[in-house]
Order: C-alpha cells, then structure tokens, then sequence
C-alpha cells in the first residue's frame, strides 16, 4: 500500500523543549515525513501556523505561555485538520477521553518512535483519503468509497454492516481487533450479544475478499480474541 | 440513635425489678416475725389451757403446779369469776390489790375487750366460769373495738393490689420526671459520640446537666478535624511530589526512549550496537511502567484516583488488553493465549475500564518481567457463583510457597507503615491489588497449574 501522499503532508511540532523536538523531527524523518515546522511557544505556533498552513499538528500540552488546549481552538479556527497531542501528565486522560476537544488521539511521554509513527500514520490515513482509494489484499481489492469488493475483475457490494466491519479492520490493518470492538463497529454503543451476527458477517465477506474462504489469508480469525485483517504491502 | 431507648428500658426494668424485690422481701420479713411471734405465746391460748386446767377438789379450786409455775415465770396473775355468783373464787397468789373481786356482766364485757386496771387480760372459758389472766403492764397492746366492715374484709386482695399499682405507678412517675432531664442532657452527647465515629464535625450544646462532657466531645471533634485536614494534607503533597517527579522524568526518558528506539532499528549500525540499543529502550520501558505505577500507586493509596465504575463486559475488557499485548508484538519469546471458554460471551461486572485494564496489564507485564527466558501466558475470564474471575497465569520460574505467602499476606514497602529493609519488589502487584480492592474484588496468589505463577482476580458480577 502506497502512503507516498500522505508523507508530504505539512506537519506542525509544538514542544517547548529543542531536544524533543529534534528527536521528533529525526523520527519523522526517518519515516519519510518531508514537511516540518517546529514552534517552541503559543505565539510562535500561531506565527508559524499563518504562512505555513499546516495539515497536521502534534502538540504538547504544557507550553510557556499557555497550553495546548486553547492552542489547539485557535489552531482550528483558521483551519481543521487533526491534531495529536503529546502530554507529560498521565492524569490527563480524564481530559482525553472521547476526544470531547476535538483532539484526533494523544500520546503519554515516554513513547517509542514506532508507537508515534503508528499513531501519527493512522491519524494521517483516517483524515486524508488517498486519491487512489483502493485497498489491495491477497485476492482481492476493497473499495471503500463505492463499498465493494472487486475479485478477479467482478465487483461485489458490500452490505453497510459489512463494510462498516471492514473499515474497523482496515483502520487497524496488520493488528488483532477484537470482536468487542468489532460489534461496536457495526452495531454501536451497546454491543452485547451480536457475537454470533458478527461470525456470520464475517463468512459472507470473506466469500467476498478470499479466493478460498475456508482457508482465509487475508482475514485471520484470532480463536476466542478477534480478527486481522492482513493488507498486501504493509 | 438506638441507645437512648434502650437506656430507658433498661432504667425502667431496673426499677420495676427492685421495687418487686423490696415488696417481696417486706412481706416474707413480716411472716417470719408474726411466725415467730404467735406459737404457744398467744395469751388466749394460755387462758384457755389454764382455764381447762383448773379443777375443782371438793370445794377448792386448784391449779397443776406446771401451770401455777409457768404463770408464775411470766407474771401472769389469774382469777376464776363463778358463773353464777359473779364472784372471785378462785385466784393465784401476788395478785394485785386493785383487782375487783366480783364484776358486772359490763366489766366482764370490758375485761375481755381490754384491761383490768391497766392489766391487758385475757379470757378461758371453764366448767363453771370465766378464767381470766392478767399479763404485766405494757406487755400486751389490745385493740379494744376490733371489727370491720365486712365488704372492706372481702375486698381486701383487690384493695392490697390497687395500693401496690398506685405505689409502682407513683415510683415510675418519679423515676421519669426525674430521669427525663438527665436522659435529655445525654442525648445529644451520645449523638455526638456517635458522630465522632463518622468523622463528622460536629458542635454541640454545651450546656446542661453534663455540659463538661459536651465541652470535651467538641474539642475532640476539633482535634479529630484539625488532624484529619492535616493528613489529607500531607497526603495530598506526597501524590503531588510523586506526580511532579515522575512528570519531570517523563520528558527526559523520551529522548532517551526516541534515540534507542531509531538506533535500535539503525540498520548502519551493527548487530552487537543495535543489541545494546535494544537493552537500552527494554531498561527505559521498565522505568516508564515503574512511573506510571508509582503515581498510580500513589493514588490509589491515597484515595485519589477518581474512580468512574460502569456496567462492563468483563471479557471484552480483558480480551481487549490481551490484544493490545498481541499487537503491541511483544517479543516471540512470550505467547498469550486466550482461554476463555467460549461459550461464556458475557460477564457483567461495574468496574473502572481503563483500571481493570491496567490491572490486567500489570499481571501480564509481571509475568514477562519475571521470565527473561520467555513464557507462555495464559488468560481467562470465568464466572462462578456470580462472581467473575480473571485468571493469568504461566508457565515460567513462578514463587516460592514463601514468596506466595508473602505476596498475599504482607504489605508492600510502600503501604508499609514500618521500617523495612527487605528486598524491594515492583508496584505491579501493589496496583493489583489496590485496583481490585478498590472495586471490591479479591485477589489471590497462588501456584499455576502450568508450573508458574498465577493470579485469580475475583469481581462481583452485576445483574
């Protein structure tokens, strides 16, 4: 899978420390991000902000001359684009939780590089569909946008509850989803009982995306846990 | 307030007790002293034994000497009245100068009433006449008009009762009034008491009967206030320094953490530079977890981690840590498998997610710690007699029965409230168990049936 266009995204970096700032710098790089601006300051981020126009901002939460918080409001009032936050304070997470700021996902410090690059990447990938929306797996590819499969050369659509399935397995493509998780997906917030539904649905896509859906490659069943959805190039 | 009435109770059926026991003890008190009184000692007894001991020989009357002595011994004097002369005929001797020798049928009405002369006397009938002996002065009180009237006779028993429950009536009357006013000034001192238990602040009338004693409850709930404001206090500071701290060590270790973790993957580097880089973000892991729980820890200990219980599936909140770990892509030395029977979907429970997760985690991440060779690690959620059970266990070095022992029973150096110099151990297990105590769970520690350690979370389970 091709995420060429969302490493030229412009990102914004607001930390008021020069060394983890560098560090972040050297970490995105690595992974292929080419547009970066550093701000140590409230008043120098929204500076910055004005010319640069940035796409995505990773921002701390305790600045010198404010927080990250009403940076992130007045950030947004010019342009919405999404914005992670890095915090020192584990105690934030009351103010995280459900994101009722607008903040797409935060991160505790310490963190590893391929934790923030995780992050940073499905946060890019959730926001910013590719020009090419097509999802290629082993035998199969997934449209998103029109909700079906294309199997050697034939399109098949997808029902809603599959597709919402589907999108929760993409957007965590490579990793285990729980079947909790999933249920929530398709069915929302009180997800308790569909655990049979959901193995049904599971079949008939498969029929859709394997070429032998008794012997799946592309989606792996985790006995007892949940699924995976296996994407080619990642 | 349940020891106010029963005070009372206990009041009244002490005084109702006691006055029983007086009345009882008065009247066996006046039997025995009647009892005592009456045998043989009855003066009318004695003039009829006199009276049927006279007897005439020939023509004078004569006494057994038995008789004549014991009259004798007791002072008694005796006249024999003929009945038809109305005249002494006989008397004993010393008898008293001022007695008649001959009497009316009135004196003889009167004499058997009362006196002759200031002598009590009493009556024996004999053959002939009248017996009568006549006991010291002084020795004898006599009820000159003795009759009553006859209903009064028959309805003595009920008027004996009435006075009783007129007298107990009056007695408890009494106690009340007098006790009413003591109990009043006590009530609201036991009510303090029983809010000092509570740690409430209280403040009371000080004023009354035990105005004192009002006086000391209110200084001890000031004491008691001023010292608990000052722990929280104290307490507060610590949590603040320990999140202070392990926030000022966030940052750092990010650099730290960030430069190993790219020099870990560092491909120009060799195989032995990037082992060590390798060693270095492990070491850096450990110290971000040992941040993370110490300020937990900290709280937890403290009361000061908001605590938000909702209705969770337990399974889908384990199920999702045992993911995370999968994904997170532990290293392949460690497997976890899922062992949850699968038939069992559902296990309600009111829990903290995001603590039970992290309880969860703490158990998985003790088990990797611990094992540096590598482990297999097992989970499940089962439910018995409505309670859920969280069980990880594994296949590596596991404990000693002593260290078992230990971790179940003794307190963690940092709850520990004496010196302690043992081997430190890590807050993993501590938070465990705070977490579980804090949703009222248990948490035991034991042997694993695979060889290891294992640790059984247990939750009430929500209907």
């Amino acid at each position: 899978m091709d995420f060429y266009y969302l490493k030229q995204k412009r990102i914004l970096l607001v930390d008021d420390k020069q060394e983890l700032l560098d560090m972040v710098v050297s970490i995105l790089n690595e992974d292929g991000f080419q547009n970066i601006k550093t701000a140590k300051t409230v008043s120098e981020a929204l500076t910055v902000s004005e010319t640069y126009q940035p796409e995505f901002a990773i921002l701390d939460v305790m600045l010198p001359d404010g927080n990250g918080f009403d940076l992130m409001e007045r950030l947004k009032k010019s342009a919405d684009y999404p914005i992670l936050f890095l915090t020192a304070r584990g105690e934030d997470d009351d103010k995280f939780r459900g994101f009722g700021l607008g903040a797409d996902d935060y991160m505790v410090k310490p963190f590893l590089p391929k934790e923030l690059l995780f992050r940073v990447n499905a946060i890019l990938r959730r926001s910013y569909k590719a020009e090419n929306p097509l999802v290629k797996l082993h035998d199969s590819e997934i449209d998103f946008e029109r909700a079906e499969i294309i199997k050697n050369g034939e399109h098949i659509s997808l029902t809603a509850k599959e597709h919402d399935i589907l999108a929760a397995l993409y957007r965590n493509a490579g990793r285990i989803v729980t079947i909790d998780a999933l249920c929530e997906a398709a069915w929302g917030d009180n997800p308790f009982g569909y655990e049979n539904s959901l193995m049904a649905h599971i079949r008939r896509i498969r029929e859709k995306i394997e070429a032998n859906p008794s012997q799946p490659v592309s989606l792996i069943t985790m006995k007892g846990l949940g699924y995976k959805l296996v994407v080619e190039g990642k | 307030m349940k020891s106010i009435p029963k005070l009372i109770r206990r009041f009244v059926g002490i005084m109702l007790l006691s006055s029983m026991l007086l009345i009882i003890l008065n009247f066996a008190l006046l039997c025995i002293y009647t009892l005592n009184q009456a045998p043989n000692s009855s003066p009318w007894i004695t003039a009829q034994e006199v009276a049927d001991d006279l007897s005439k020989n020939e023509n004078e009357y004569v006494l057994s000497e038995d008789t004549a002595l014991e009259l004798q011994n007791e002072n008694v004097w005796a006249i024999f009245i003929d009945n038809r002369t109305m005249e002494v005929v006989w008397q004993t001797d010393h008898l008293p100068e001022t007695v008649p020798m001959s009497y009316t049928v009135s004196d003889i009405a009167s004499l058997t009433r009362g006196y002759i002369d200031g002598y009590p006397t009493f009556t024996g009938e004999a053959e002939n006449g009248l017996v009568v002996l006549g006991y010291p002065k002084d020795s004898f009180w006599k009820h000159m008009w003795p009759s009553w009237d006859y209903n009064s006779i028959v309805n003595l028993p009920k008027t004996v009762l009435s006075v009783l429950a007129i007298n107990l009536a009056l007695i408890f009357i009494i106690y009340v009034i007098a006790n009413s006013k003591l109990l009043k000034s006590v009530k609201p001192i036991v009510g303090g008491i029983q809010a000092l238990s509570t740690d409430e602040e209280i403040h009371i009338r000080e004023k009354g009967l035990l105005s004192e004693l009002a006086v000391n409850i209110n200084k001890t709930s000031d004491i008691l206030q001023a010292q608990s404001r000052q722990l929280r206090k104290r307490e507060t500071a610590r949590t603040n320094w320990i999140a202070g701290v392990s926030h000022d060590i966030r940052t750092p270790l990010s650099m730290v953490m960030g430069y190993a973790g790219q020099l870990e993957n560092d491909m120009q580097l060799s195989e032995d530079n990037r082992q060590k880089a390798t060693v270095i973000v492990r070491q850096s892991k450990r110290m971000q977890n040992l941040i993370n729980d110490l300020n937990l820890a900290s709280k937890l200990e403290y009361n000061m981690q908001p605590l938000s219980p909702e209705r969770q599936n337990l399974i889908a909140v384990i199920r999702q840590v045992v993911v995370d770990f999968i994904n997170m892509n532990i290293d392949e030395k460690y497997t976890i498998e899922w062992q949850t029977d699968e038939a069992l979907t559902s296990c309600t429970v009111n829990v903290d997610k995001d603590l039970m997760k992290r309880a969860v985690s703490n158990l998985i991440q003790n088990s990797i710690n611990h094992n540096e060779q590598g482990c297999h690690i097992f989970v499940r959620v089962k439910a018995e007699n409505n309670v859920c059970i969280v069980v990880v266990s594994d296949d590596g070095v596991g404990a000693t029965d002593e260290q078992i022992e230990k971790l179940n029973n003794t307190p963690h150096y940092m709850v520990c409230d004496e010196k302690t110099t043992e081997q430190r151990h890590g807050l993993g297990l501590l938070i465990v168990k705070q977490i579980i105590f804090a949703h009222s769970g248990k948490m035991l520690i034991k042997h694993s049936e695979y060889g290891g350690f294992e640790v059984d979370l247990s939750l009430p389970m929500t209907m």
